[in-house]
């Protein structure tokens, strides 16, 4: 809200500077935004916040600033009272127009007044206060309208006298499909919840938006109706926001105008027509105001204001702020009641009354304390320290945590949807944002692809996020890899990563989470099979349930975000959600054992097809309970082994809980897991 | 020079000194030593023999010329072995100047850091720690906090909609306030983590403590200082005699925690629909410590958060008696403290990913 202080300062004596005023009015609730030197005015713009339509007005912020700086305010609801009562006085004059309000609901005061003018331009000094305030001048009677609006934040309107079919002013609601040409030149179809001003026989403005073409006042108007109102806020903003056309007038509306002020801006408007030359009311005013303001009292129990500020204010600032603030405020007897005026739309309960208080006695006035603690804070959210525990493990493996946004390209989504549908906004911001991630990987692999553009060629990122789809959220730890499988170092031998590097991490993470995880071909259908380079993927189970995926990604999937070169990219991502919800169970220490193991080494030639997993699947079932460890450490392909065929070194480890095991029974238990994988696998012992 | 004792012991002693200059190897030392010390044929031995061949009179200053001369040569050379054999690498030396072999490890994202930071901060203070769900009902991210259709308000946060809405997460019901008893579809993402507060309320008794973190959705576009997703935390405190001074010292602390030692905030008094009073805080400029400077338009503070009083509506929303409880309520945005604690410059970097960022702020 642009104000000059020249303005302000026929309200309120006010020498100080307006940087001063600014300041400390910023410490009172309205910021200052703005300062802008106008000759040997000052233009100040205030930040006005939605509850105070009050202040978007001159007089409005003149009556906050008298408050702070302590000055007797000029109000004019107390110095046009007379012309009021002059305007309103029964007269023998009959007004030459009929005003009818047919939705009361909508409309619950409409002042009217027939008022002859002569067209003309503004007088400067008002051109010029109009224009300092961003609203362009266009003729006399116009101008004064807009002057009344800015100077006490009432909308006006007039309109051609003439022009207006009757004479009549109705107030209704639009007929469905009802067309009307508004002040701006635009033909608007207006819906039947819509308030329009109409004369007898059509509309001729939207209520509290803006007027109509037809009925505007033009150079060679000689009569003119004028309109103070006030419309319901809800419908007003309902109907600005529909058309798409807001005004000075509308943004006041909706936020609420003074129910009681209706006729004090037609006597300022009087004031104003007479006073530059432009005319004059000429009957009395039509006040149609079927049910009067009637504010209920609030009750301001006394103790409730250090209640709830902590902090004392005396009995002498609470009134004087209340009643410099236009309140009535009357001693009861814990406490007062108290009457708002009708500007204070934002009053409702004793609360809004306190932060009038305590702004105006000053938050700075507030002593720092403690709220004291009854009973012990409830669990937080286990999801927290789960996902954390995720994140250590991650960077200690090297990769750096990404964050991405959660709205990405449908073009991006569309490969991670696994035959679901993807969550879309209704409102996108952009094709960019389109829909809400169904997988954390497109997001992660952008972050690669940008990495790797911007001259990185070893990229080890994770992100912890929700992934969104058609049934809800979950939550997922995701990761990438490209590039080398350590850092580059003087002493070793540069070796790009493979998968079994992040299986390994993956490995980790489902041991941290107690989680026994299998890693298994991927389904027709699954989100492994279609992102991931297929004999490079797998989908994780866990009981049954799939709950993540690992391997290279496609080619087809690193192109979409634009990944430069060849280098393979590993990804994995995992629920972090189902791990959670089954890992739990309270593990008990084992004490250590007291009997040395007994270790066999056993390399075997299998069929190449075989995998470790069956080979291991069949140790373990035939095996005796004393086997604790199966460690492949050794496979071979090549010189010396047939062709089709694979060397696969075993370690096996034996131990009891209860004795020292004899080398016998140990060569034994060996040679019947070999005899058992050669009757079942085929397998020959090297 | 050639081994001449008749020099005398002093200049003796002078030519010993100038061909120990020149020694830099273990093998010329013991060359030298050889020459000086031998039992024959060195400078030692030749004074010896001049000794035994002297006469009476000069004898006694001789010997001892010859033994000072002896105990020198002695001393210097073994000084000058010792400090041969400290500048030698010892049996498997390495070279100590070369790179560590550094195990890899990851770089926390700069909001993580603050995210736990902040965590921390009030799980110090006692707070449980929410995060709740990013795509709420229409109930519970405006209406429950005094915001109802056609409120002004909601234009303050313009809202993203999800284009078919999403079943309601499998929650019990609440027990308590205004709330649908059935649960409501999810038609948009959250604007705001006070959301997850007042599924809270609808489920527990006061007294409450908890601040709700996590991302927030608003249908901002991309500038410097604007996403349209960011992060976000709330607290909320609940309980009988609960004060707006409460606030103040409760978020001193926060920015003490945050941003140093001797902190102060400041209260500016706003508006928000589910305060009441309402005030936005400010912190001392962190650049110029209050004096001003570019960063916080020569006012000396910098504004951080919005707070304010619980708004009786919104106990009555969830069926809290307004006449007996009273709480505060505050919402910061972590990147916003993540730009002026790390002084970025654009918000944009920290959802990009770049490791050249990524690696500036620690492990
Ligand atoms: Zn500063």
């Amino acid at each position: 809200m642009n104000v000059l202080l020249s303005w302000i300062r026929e309200f309120v004596d006010v020498a100080e500077p307006a940087e001063e005023i600014g300041r400390r009015l910023s410490l009172r609730g309205l910021a200052l935004e703005g300062l802008e030197a106008q000759g040997d005015d000052w233009l100040l713009d205030f930040d006005v916040t939605a509850n105070r339509p009050d202040c978007m007005s001159v007089a409005g912020i003149a009556r906050e600033i008298a408050v702070v700086f302590q000055r007797p305010f000029r109000a004019p609801h107390t110095r046009l009272a007379g012309a009021v009562r002059t305007h309103t006085a029964p007269s023998m004059t009959a007004p030459a127009v009929s005003i009818r309000i047919d939705a009361p609901d909508l409309c619950r005061r409409y002042v009217g007044a027939v008022a002859d003018v002569r067209i003309g331009p503004s007088p400067q000094w008002m051109a010029d206060r109009l224009t300092a305030c961003g609203v362009r001048p266009i003729s006399n009677v116009v101008d004064i309208t807009n002057y009344v609006l800015l100077e006490l934040g009432h909308p006006m309107h007039a309109f051609d006298h003439e022009r207006l079919a009757g004479p009549a002013i109705v107030v209704r609601r639009a007929a469905d499909q009802e067309t009307l040409t508004t002040l701006d030149g635009k033909a608007r179809t207006l819906r039947g919840d819509m308030l329009v001003i109409g004369d007898a026989a059509r509309a001729s403005a939207v209520a509290g938006v803006m007027g109509g073409a037809a009925s505007e006042v033009h150079s060679g108007t000689t009569r003119i109706v004028l309109e103070a109102a006030w419309f319901k806020p809800q419908s007003v903003r309902a109907t600005s926001k529909a058309l798409g056309l807001r005004s000075e007038a509308s943004m006041r509306f909706e936020r609420g105008a003074d129910l009681t002020a209706a006729t004090v801006a037609m006597a300022r408007a009087g004031e104003l027509l007479e006073q530059t030359g432009a005319g004059r009311i000429t009957a009395p005013f039509i006040d149609v105001y079927p049910e009067p303001y009637a504010p209920q009292p609030v009750h301001l129990a006394q103790p409730r204001i250090a209640g709830l500020l902590g902090m004392a204010v005396p009995e002498a600032d609470v009134e004087r702020i209340l009643t410099a603030l236009g309140f009535q405020a009357t001693r009861s007897e814990t406490g007062w009641r108290v009457i708002a005026p009708g500007w204070r739309v934002d009053q409702h309960r004793d609360v809004d009354l306190i932060e009038e208080i305590g702004r105006h006695f000053g938050f700075e006035h507030l002593p720092s304390t403690f709220p004291g603690v009854q009973q012990a804070p409830q669990p937080s959210d286990p999801r927290i320290a789960r996902d954390q525990r995720a994140r250590r493990i991650a960077l200690a493996r090297g990769f750096s945590e990404a964050i991405s946004f959660a709205f990405i390209d449908a073009r991006h989504a569309s490969p991670f949807l696994a035959g679901a549908a993807p969550v879309a906004l209704a409102n996108p911001l952009s094709e960019t944002f389109a829909v809400m991630r169904p997988s954390l990987l497109p997001g992660l692999l952008a972050a690669v692809s940008h990495n790797r553009r911007h001259g990185r060629r070893d990229v080890q990122l994770f992100e912890v996020g929700t992934r969104f789809s058609p049934s809800g959220e979950s939550r997922a730890l995701a990761l990438a890899w490209t590039g080398l499988a350590t850092p580059d170092h003087w002493s070793g031998q540069r070796r790009d990563v493979d998968l079994f590097d992040l299986k390994g991490v993956v490995e980790h993470l489902a041991e941290a989470f107690d989680a026994p995880l299998t890693f298994d071909l991927p389904a027709a259908h699954d989100l492994a099979a279609d992102v991931l380079v297929p004999g490079r993927a797998a989908t994780l189970h866990l009981a049954g349930t799939a709950v993540g995926v690992l391997g290279q990604a496609t080619p087809a999937v690193c192109d979409g975000h634009d990944m430069p070169g060849t280098d393979a990219t590993y990804v994995a991502e995992l629920d972090l959600d189902a791990l959670s919800r089954h890992s739990g169970a309270l593990r008990m220490a084992q004490p250590l054992p007291r009997f040395p193991a007994a270790v066999r080494d056993v390399a075997l030639l299998l069929d190449e097809h075989l995998s470790a997993a069956e080979v291991r699947g069949t140790i373990l079932s035939e095996a005796p309970d004393t086997l604790v460890s199966v460690v492949e450490f050794d496979r071979y392909q090549g010189t010396g082994i047939p062709e089709g065929k694979v060397s696969l070194a075993l370690r096996l480890t034996y131990q009891s809980r209860e004795r020292t095991l004899t080398d016998a029974e140990v060569d034994t238990a060996t040679d019947e897991v070999v005899g058992v994988l050669h009757i079942s696998l085929g397998a020959v012992r090297r | 020079m050639r081994i001449n004792p008749s020099i005398g012991p002093d200049r003796a002693r002078a030519v010993f000194d100038e061909e120990l200059q020149g020694i830099t190897t273990d093998a010329a030392l013991r060359d030298l030593r050889h020459r000086w010390l031998a039992r024959s044929g060195s400078w030692v031995a030749g004074f010896m023999d001049l000794l035994a061949a002297a006469a009476p009179a000069e004898k006694k200053a001789l010997g001892r010329g010859a033994n000072e001369l002896k105990r020198h040569v002695e001393q210097a050379l073994g000084d000058r072995e010792a400090a041969l054999a400290a500048t030698k690498r010892p049996e498997g030396a390495v070279d100590i100047t070369l790179p560590g072999r550094q195990p890899s490890l990851g770089f926390r994202h700069p909001l993580s850091l603050i995210r736990e930071q902040i965590g921390d901060i009030f799980s110090r203070l006692g707070y449980q720690v929410l995060e709740g769900g990013e795509i709420e009902d229409d109930y519970h991210n405006f209406e429950a906090l005094n915001m109802p259709e056609e409120h002004p308000a909601r234009d303050m946060q313009d809202t993203l909609y999800l284009a078919t809405p999403v079943p309601p997460p499998a929650v019990p019901p609440p027990t308590r306030g205004r709330a649908p008893r059935t649960p409501q579809p999810l038609t948009l993402l959250r604007t705001h983590t006070s959301a997850m507060q007042i599924r809270q309320m609808e489920r527990h008794d006061p007294p409450v403590r908890l601040v709700a973190i996590g991302p927030v959705y608003r249908r901002d576009n991309l500038d410097l200082t604007h996403t349209p997703m960011f992060h976000q935390v709330e607290g909320l405190v609940v309980g009988r005699g609960i004060t707006l001074a409460d606030l103040k010292g409760t978020l001193t602390s926060m920015a003490t925690a945050l941003f140093g030692e001797g902190q102060q905030v400041r209260f500016r008094p706003s508006f928000f629909p589910y305060t009441e009073p309402s005030a936005e805080v400010d912190i001392r400029c962190i650049r110029c410590q209050g004096a001003g400077c570019a960063m916080c338009k020569r006012t000396g503070w910098i504004e951080i958060l919005g707070s304010g009083m619980v708004h009786p509506a919104v106990f009555e929303a969830v069926g809290y008696d307004p006449a007996e409880f009273t709480g505060f309520a505050f919402g910061m945005g972590i990147e916003r403290v993540a730009l002026l604690k790390w002084g970025v410059e654009d918000i944009r970097l920290f959802y990009e990913n770049d490791l050249r960022f990524l690696e500036q702020f620690g492990r």
